[in-house]
């Protein structure tokens, strides 16, 4: 029971650190986002984005405790996401843009009504 | 002759609550894949239009995004902690308070998007005719990625409220079917609609900030 307990603390201690550094991390991005470092602004949210989340995986979903076929079958899902992602911009990337994403709505000429005196 | 069989059965390597843990790993996996696709649409409008999107970013809320983002991350170390407690009979209980926590501070996420929408609706961002950032080309197109990203995330955070308070009340009861492994695997759902949103705020929050 003791040892029990003394590893309950550890896990407890585990979690509550965790949970601090997600809150340190969260405000390291906020605060990273106002530097003017132009391309590099969308690099440092996206790596602190994936230190969190190897956190929130590690100690709070507990991956790497998780049994062989679990971590697999996140490691296949991560695997698909970045193979799709790859394939998908093959074909962006090499597709010719439009001059306009999205062109405002416009009110059409209205129809002649009654016919157009043919 | 039958029972002797069933004796000489080897029985299963792997523990139940294994499998039942692989279960809810493929449905977080096909889960993943199905917001990769407003991900990689998210890119490409991105990488196409970046004045637009940049421009678009820096009128969403910060404050509200960052508050909403500590308030995921907190209930997230709820529900950890719950299901370290879940692992003990005699924590059971301490597990549902925690989880009936964790439920709370996602209401409260759901009640500051609310707030948020409404703001962003008053200042004419919502996509559609007399949207306010008509001049900047892909503007309005980060704001419906904006708004099918995060409403599908809210969507899916309903559901997590639902179920961490199904788990808190079972746990509060001390019914059965509100077992250890079961908490485990509705706390990794809510981990996993928590990096959906990690990944989201970056990209939706900061990208324009310092432009």
């Amino acid at each position: 029971v003791k040892h029990d307990a003394a590893s309950f603390a550890r896990r407890c201690r585990r979690i509550g650190l965790a949970w601090a550094a997600l809150l340190a991390l969260l405000l390291l991005s906020l605060g990273s986002a106002y530097l003017p470092l132009g391309r590099l602004n969308v690099v440092i949210g996206l790596v602190i984005a994936a230190l969190k989340s190897a956190l929130v995986l590690g100690l709070f979903m507990g991956l790497g405790r998780s049994a062989a076929l679990a971590r697999l079958a996140a490691a296949v899902a991560a695997g698909t996401l970045v193979l799709l992602f790859g394939l998908s911009s093959v074909d962006f990337a090499t597709r010719v843009t439009e001059p306009a994403a999205l062109q405002p709505p416009q009110q059409l000429r209205p129809l002649r009504q009654g016919g157009s005196g043919r | 002759m039958n029972s002797a069989r069933i004796e000489a059965t080897p029985a299963p390597r792997d523990a139940p609550q294994d499998t039942a843990q692989l279960g809810m790993w493929i449905f977080l996996a096909t889960e993943l894949l199905f917001f990769g696709g407003l991900f990689a649409a998210y890119a490409w409008g991105r990488t196409h239009w970046p004045e637009g999107f940049t421009a678009a970013s820096r009128h969403t809320h910060v404050v509200l995004g960052t508050l909403n983002t500590a308030l995921l991350l907190s209930s997230s170390a709820l529900v950890a902690l719950a299901a370290a407690c879940a692992a003990e009979e005699r924590r059971r209980r301490a597990a549902g308070r925690l989880l009936a926590g964790a439920a709370l501070l996602g209401v409260a996420f759901l009640a500051l998007k609310g707030v948020e929408y409404a703001k962003e609706w008053h200042e004419g961002l919502f996509p559609g005719p007399g949207f306010a950032l008509a001049q900047h080309v892909g503007a309005e197109l980060f704001f419906m990625l904006y708004f099918v990203m995060t409403g599908l995330h809210a969507l899916h955070l309903l559901v997590g409220v639902g179920l961490l308070g199904a788990f808190a009340w079972g746990a509060r009861r001390g019914s059965p079917w509100a077992g250890a492994t079961r908490m485990e695997i509705a706390g990794l759902y809510w981990h996993f609609v928590d990096i959906v949103w990690i990944v989201l705020y970056p990209l939706l929050y900061l990208i324009g900030r310092a432009a």
